[in-house]
């Protein structure tokens, strides 16, 4: 069997490199602010504009970005004064966590801050401070070791080595637990050091995940198997990618037959809206295999009708320029049509493997050409 | 067919079944109103005579073990003038005996309260009132005095005298009341009192042995009122009718001392002269005669006697219309009369001093701000002959004259100097000791009348320092007398609760009060027990001016006080963070020492400077 080791040691290289480039950023704001102070200025942050007018979509980099407004933070301004040391203790802290290989959650980061005398009125308060950092640095918060709470997981014939400290060395193949592997800090940070699939599937559902995994889709299809558990979160984002560029694995993603299944595969594909702050979530590759609306049809498969706010959320992405065209037109037009909708589990009707028997074998050789 | 019968009832009869009015109604009312009465005559009489008063009052319990209602002895002292020892049994033992009937500004119009104290203590507790006097600071007299309700005379009990070093007056009685529950407004009463009598010297010794002592803070006492005669404006028929009673020109009672006079100015105290050769003699001196030797010397000519027979004779009446003069004769002991002649010289004389002054005269000396030019313009007003003779006007003519003074509006307004009110600067230094507020305002509005009644009205706002939140706390005062009853119904409250505060940037609960005085020789109170103001619209109108003012000046404050507040909030943000912000960017700059960030924190010192909270400056007009 052909491994995939260390196939691409740059990319590698960039991972490693990435967080040694997070401490030095946040050591020159440190810096700068330590100059300001001491000649006298108030120190000042920059950070580009979140709001809607400034985010644009970049065809070129096939993901939503900031366009180039930026708002300062002014510790002069009396009433900035609170979120500027909000964000330059949170600096601080991602400081320490990224020094010390500790990671935290948002909810962590709300909860330390009372140590430090910095106080949040609520979670979501801190949580927008998090995003400021985001925008500041350019970097997605796992980078300084903040992760989210929820996680999907993962399954497939994938060697790590792990990097977080305790671990460092150790190595584990993530196709010997059948549950699979929670995707968490260690995961995201470990190396990915080698791997005898050919193709990563993501998957919207946990059910579905654990059908593939019983009926042996890794081995069957050379693949490496991710729940994404609805919306992908950051970190199984960033896994995907780094999946993608570092061992050149193929990206394909398989949802429910719906207008949310449809963006899900956006995201991992182009991003959100949300995150336009950042570059390093996205894997443009990424290809949305099904289901599709025209899927629905094809394979007739039993339907709910849509609701009026799945009719809306239609609406609202063909406004999207990524749905301009393309497959992603397409289906949304059909979606539109048919006014009805169809779940992964829908395959079921003929038989619990009629998905992966017959449904996944040609998804998986369109996914070559499109 | 029923038989009504009229008896008329003595003064002290009819207070003593409607003590309600006088604010006698229960133990607790009483027990306060009682130390009221004392206290303000106390007051009062220091103020009449110039002097810095120093009041003590004191209740004791007669049996402290017994529970309230109980009975007690109250004690005011003074250091006032005294009451001259003949008067004593009068002015403490008869209701509505006083010296304060004239028009002026006082606590108390006719020291009908105290006697009414005196009365309920004695009802209640059968005991006489004690009172020491002393008028020259030499003798103090002693008495114990029992009212004799339905004749309305003293009884004395005793009378005593020991000599003595001050002057001043000590009023004690027994009376029945209510401490626990009257105890709270007594020392609000003090309490309040002192603030508006800064120049009194007040000590409060309670039935509990705790002492309360409120030293005198201001060494000029207010000017005293001047007594003044009454505005056209503010008289009724019966008000007219006394007066004319008062102005007629008595016929001079012709005793020793009045022949004596009458001799002097004839020349003949040495000899005695008839009849005849008498008034040859007057006729030659008439011009240099007084006028009561004059009327004297008329009634003579009528009863041709001599000076010698006159002292044996006591004259009567003097029927004008029927011309004749009434007189008794000591010597036959029996009534007799001459005929009064019309044609005599001396006709007019007698006459004239009997049916009394002119219309104009009456209005020019009676009244206040009328000239003879506006007294003539009156009469050609009301229709009356100017030099009619007020001793002649029928009923009718009364009424109508008295509706006349009414209606005519060219008098000038009421003179204020009957007033007396705190003034600017001892109010404002008596808000300053007792509140030690952030910012005080005072103002005086200029005298104003109602119905003929001049009055003023001093008010003083305070913003901070110790006042209790919650405000507007009001101190309502007229007078000098706190109101503490009843103020739901008060006009200044009424005036206080119409303004929008917000409006003076004063939001929330916020700690500030309001002292409002009004000054008037007639406070228009709604109730006898001297508790709240009816809204008269010109005292309205004066209080919404007073209170507008002060406001603008608190709302100017506010605003100052609301920048240095955000300028320290800002000061204080800055000293919270910016050693924060160098603490963490230490860290993330990889460096040991922390900036120096001294430069950082002088910038953001407030800019606008905080006014000083102890100095805020006091602004007055």
């Amino acid at each position: 069997m052909q491994r995939r080791q260390r196939l691409k040691q740059s990319e590698k290289k960039k991972y490693q490199d990435k967080q040694v480039d997070v401490l030095e950023v946040l050591r020159e704001h440190g810096a700068k602010i330590y100059r300001d102070l001491e000649d006298g200025q108030f120190p000042k942050f920059s950070i580009p504009s979140r709001s809607v007018s400034n985010i644009v979509y970049d065809k070129r980099l096939r993901q939503y970005i900031l366009g180039s407004a930026a708002t300062q933070r002014n510790s002069r301004n009396s009433s900035q004064l609170r979120s500027f040391t909000q964000l330059i203790w949170l600096a601080f802290f991602a400081n320490r966590l990224t020094q010390e290989k500790k990671s935290s959650t948002l909810r962590d980061v709300y909860y330390s801050s009372q140590a430090f005398a910095v106080e949040f009125d609520d979670q979501s308060e801190s949580d927008n401070i998090i995003v400021d950092l985001e925008a500041v640095t350019s970097k997605p918060r796992e980078d300084f070791h903040i992760f989210p709470e929820e996680r999907s997981s993962i399954f497939g014939d994938l060697d790590i080595e792990y990097t977080i400290p305790g671990y460092e060395g150790k190595k584990m193949n993530l196709s010997n637990h059948p549950d699979g592997y929670s995707i968490g800090p260690s995961l995201t940070t470990a190396e990915l050091v080698d791997t005898s699939a050919e193709i990563v599937i993501a998957i919207e559902k946990g059910g579905l995940f654990t059908r593939f995994v019983e009926e042996q889709v890794d081995k069957k299809f050379k693949s490496i198997i991710i729940n994404t558990g609805g919306q992908a979160p950051r970190s199984t984002r960033t896994l995907l990618k780094r999946l993608h560029d570092e061992l050149s694995l193929p990206i394909i993603v398989l949802t429910d037959g719906d207008v949310y299944g449809e963006h899900i595969a956006m995201v991992i594909k182009s991003g959100s809206a949300n995150a336009a702050h950042l570059r390093e979530l996205t894997v443009p590759d990424a290809k949305w295999v099904g289901v599709w609306a025209t899927d629905i049809e094809k394979y007739n498969l039993p339907t709910i009708p849509m609701t009026e706010s799945d009719i809306k959320r239609c609406h609202d992405l063909k406004k999207d320029p990524r749905y301009e065209s393309g497959i992603w037109k397409k289906e949304l037009e059909v979606f539109l049509r048919i006014k009805r909708k169809a779940e992964l589990e829908a395959f079921s009707k003929y038989g619990l493997t009629n998905i992966t028997d017959k449904y996944l074998p040609p998804k998986l050789e369109l996914a070559k050409s499109l | 067919m029923s038989i009504e019968k009229f008896n008329q009832i003595s003064p002290s009869e009819f207070f003593y079944s409607n003590r309600d009015l006088a604010g006698f109604s229960n133990p607790t009312r009483s027990l306060y109103t009682a130390v009221r009465e004392f206290v303000e005559n106390a007051l009062d009489a220091c103020d009449q005579k110039g002097v810095l008063p120093d009041v003590h009052l004191k209740i004791q319990a007669v049996d402290p073990e017994k529970h309230d209602p109980k009975h007690y002895i109250l004690t005011v002292s003074d250091n006032g003038p005294g009451v001259d020892s003949k008067h004593v049994p009068h002015a403490f033992g008869t209701v509505l005996y006083g010296s304060k009937f004239g028009l002026k500004q006082a606590r108390g119009m006719f020291g009908l309260g105290a006697t009414m104290a005196i009365l309920y203590g004695q009802i209640t507790t059968n005991k006489p009132v004690t009172v020491k006097s002393c008028t020259d600071g030499q003798t103090q007299d002693k008495f114990e005095i029992l009212l004799d309700i339905q004749r309305n005379k003293p009884v004395i009990l005793k009378h005593s005298t020991k000599p003595a070093s001050k002057k001043g007056l000590s009023v004690s009685i027994c009376l029945e009341g209510d401490y626990s529950k009257a105890g709270g407004k007594i020392r609000d009463y003090v309490y309040e009192t002192s603030l508006i009598t800064p120049y009194a010297s007040i000590t409060f010794d309670d039935p509990k042995g705790q002492k309360f002592h409120h030293p005198r803070f201001v060494k000029d006492i207010p000017k005293a009122p001047t007594i003044i005669r009454p505005h056209p404006h503010g008289i009724d028929v019966e008000r007219i009718r006394r007066m004319i009673v008062e102005s007629q020109f008595e016929i001079p009672s012709i005793d020793d001392a009045m022949i004596e006079k009458v001799r002097r100015e004839l020349g003949l105290a040495k000899k005695n002269l008839g009849f005849e050769s008498m008034m040859a003699r007057v006729e030659k001196k008439w011009k240099t005669l007084t006028r009561q030797v004059r009327v004297v010397i008329s009634i003579v000519s009528f009863l041709g006697m001599d000076l010698e027979r006159l002292s044996k004779i006591k004259i009567e009446d003097i029927d004008v219309p029927n011309k004749k003069l009434f007189y008794w004769d000591f010597g036959d002991s029996q009534s007799k009369s001459v005929d009064i002649d019309p044609e005599s010289s001396y006709y007019k004389q007698l006459t004239n001093t009997v049916q009394g002054e002119q219309l104009t005269t009456f209005l020019t000396k009676r009244f206040q701000r009328v000239g003879p030019a506006t007294a003539v313009k009156f009469a050609e007003f009301a229709q009356l002959r100017p030099e009619k003779r007020m001793g002649t006007l029928s009923n009718q003519e009364l009424v109508h004259l008295s509706d006349s003074l009414q209606k005519f509006d060219a008098f000038l307004a009421p003179d204020s100097s009957c007033l007396a009110p705190l003034g600017e600067s001892p109010l404002e230094k008596g808000i300053k000791k007792f509140f030690n507020p952030d910012f005080a305002a005072v103002v005086q509005r200029p005298a104003s009348a109602y119905s003929g009644f001049p009055f003023i009205v001093e008010m003083g706002i305070a913003y901070g320092g110790d006042i209790k939140s919650g405000g507007p706390h009001v101190y309502r005062y007229a007078n000098r007398i706190p109101l503490l009853y009843d103020e739901g119904s008060d006009v200044v409250l009424k005036v206080v609760n119409e303004t929008d505060w917000a409006r003076y940037k004063v939001k929330g609960e916020p700690p500030f009060l309001i002292v409002s005085h009004i000054c008037s020789t007639r406070i228009p109170y709604k109730t006898a027990g001297k508790e709240n103001v009816a809204d008269r619209p010109e005292i309205e109108r004066e209080l919404r001016l007073a209170l507008q003012f002060l406001s603008r000046k608190l709302a100017a404050y506010m605003s100052k006080r609301g920048q240095a507040e955000m300028a320290k909030k800002r000061a204080n943000l800055y000293a919270k963070y910016i050693p924060l912000i160098a603490e963490f960017c230490t860290e993330l700059a990889g460096k040991k020492k922390k900036p120096d960030y001294s430069q950082i924190l002088e910038q953001s010192a407030p800019e606008i400077e905080a006014p000083n909270a102890k100095e805020a400056e006091i602004e007055t007009k």
